[in-house]
């Protein structure tokens, strides 16, 4: 059976639940786990070729993303991983990683390792279409540093 | 190959009047050595030591209103007249990677956009390929850009880059330091880049 690892960590919470219940501990209930939902979209939504452009100022949004277009010529490749997330790079990490979409209890989508949706390493998606989308990283430091960023997929008029 | 496109590239687009030393520069749209890793706005000043903002004596021919780039020293001085010059600490092409000429200031740009070289987004692939202006940006709050070339004399949001020889040929001023000189420096302004010292 293969095991994605999306779904690890549930297993672990489930093993974790049955410890309880069988009263081996005497530990007080732990904090109920942050509650992680289905992506609304499926992660083969961004496995494809991007032109990558950022903005700090949404009146910099348009010129951006023209600009993203005509990166096309160097893109930002992402492939589908192994098991079931996207292959793509973190803030300041040359090594590209599997990273998965996490919809978080404030309605927001997630990209990032997984675990609690809204992680300092995560970027959130502010965005989604067939031929764009348009992510920020949830930390401040790192969000002032790269900008919002935009992928416009490349091939599509 | 890629030495090859870079000398081509630097042949074309290097005026007459500019000579490159050693090899010729590499001709991209920023240095190289640049990062994301800093945020720096308008108000960033040197506050202290030689490459703090001040005005110096300074004996020269030129005439007031021009800037004189003395790479050995990493000062760009704006040249005042009876024998002052305002001067400012700045970071410089890397060896290899100097040059020297006469140019004039043919655009200036706040907040440039910056587009990262192809070769530092194959070390640094997370990169976007393209970021508008703004202060995590490394080319910081101003760009004076020199005659038909490539360089630019522009901000930084690496601050302690001031006074080394990082660069692929762009002269760099923390940013308060190049918004001063920006709003001193019309279009047109003569730009005198020494590379040697003067005897």
């Amino acid at each position: 059976m293969k095991l994605s690892v999306w779904g690890l960590p549930l297993l672990i919470a489930v093993s974790l639940g049955g410890c309880q219940s069988l009263g081996l501990g005497g530990s007080p209930p732990a904090a109920p786990a942050p509650q992680v939902s289905a992506a609304p979209y499926p992660v083969d939504r961004f496995v494809g070729a991007w032109g990558v452009a950022s903005y700090r100022l949404d009146k910099d949004r348009a010129r951006t993303e023209a600009a993203a277009r005509a990166q096309c010529k160097l893109p930002y490749v992402i492939k589908r991983g192994p098991t079931d997330g996207i292959i793509m790079h973190v803030a300041d990490d040359a090594t590209p990683h599997e990273l998965g979409l996490k919809k978080g209890d404030d309605g927001k989508v997630y990209l990032g390792f997984a675990g609690p949706p809204g992680d300092a390493q995560d970027r959130v998606i502010d965005f989604v279409s067939d031929r764009e989308f348009i992510a920020r990283y949830v930390d401040p430091d790192t969000n002032s540093r790269y900008g919002t960023m935009v992928y416009v997929r490349c091939g599509r008029a | 190959m890629k030495a090859m496109w870079a000398l081509l590239a630097a042949l074309c687009l290097i005026p007459a009047v500019a000579r490159a030393d050693e090899a010729s520069p590499k001709v991209i749209s920023l240095d190289d050595g640049d990062q994301l890793g800093r945020v720096s706005d308008e108000a960033t000043e040197i506050d202290d030591g030689p490459y703090k903002r001040q005005v110096v004596f300074y004996r020269t021919n030129y005439a007031p209103g021009t800037i004189v780039i003395s790479t050995q020293e990493r000062f760009l001085y704006l040249v005042l007249g009876n024998n002052r010059a305002l001067r400012y600490g700045i970071g410089v092409g890397r060896q290899g990677f100097q040059w020297s000429g006469m140019v004039t200031i043919t655009r200036k740009t706040a907040w440039p956009d910056w587009t990262p070289p192809p070769e530092m987004i194959a070390r640094q692939p997370y990169l976007p390929r393209f970021m508008a202006g703004g202060p995590g940006n490394p080319l910081g709050a101003r760009a004076l850009y020199l005659g038909a070339t490539v360089y630019r004399i522009h901000g930084t949001n690496a601050p302690e880059t001031i006074g080394t020889a990082v660069s692929s040929g762009c002269f760099r001023l923390v940013n308060g330091d190049v918004v001063d000189l920006f709003d001193r420096t019309p279009i047109g302004t003569k730009v005198v880049i020494r590379q040697a010292p003067e005897l």
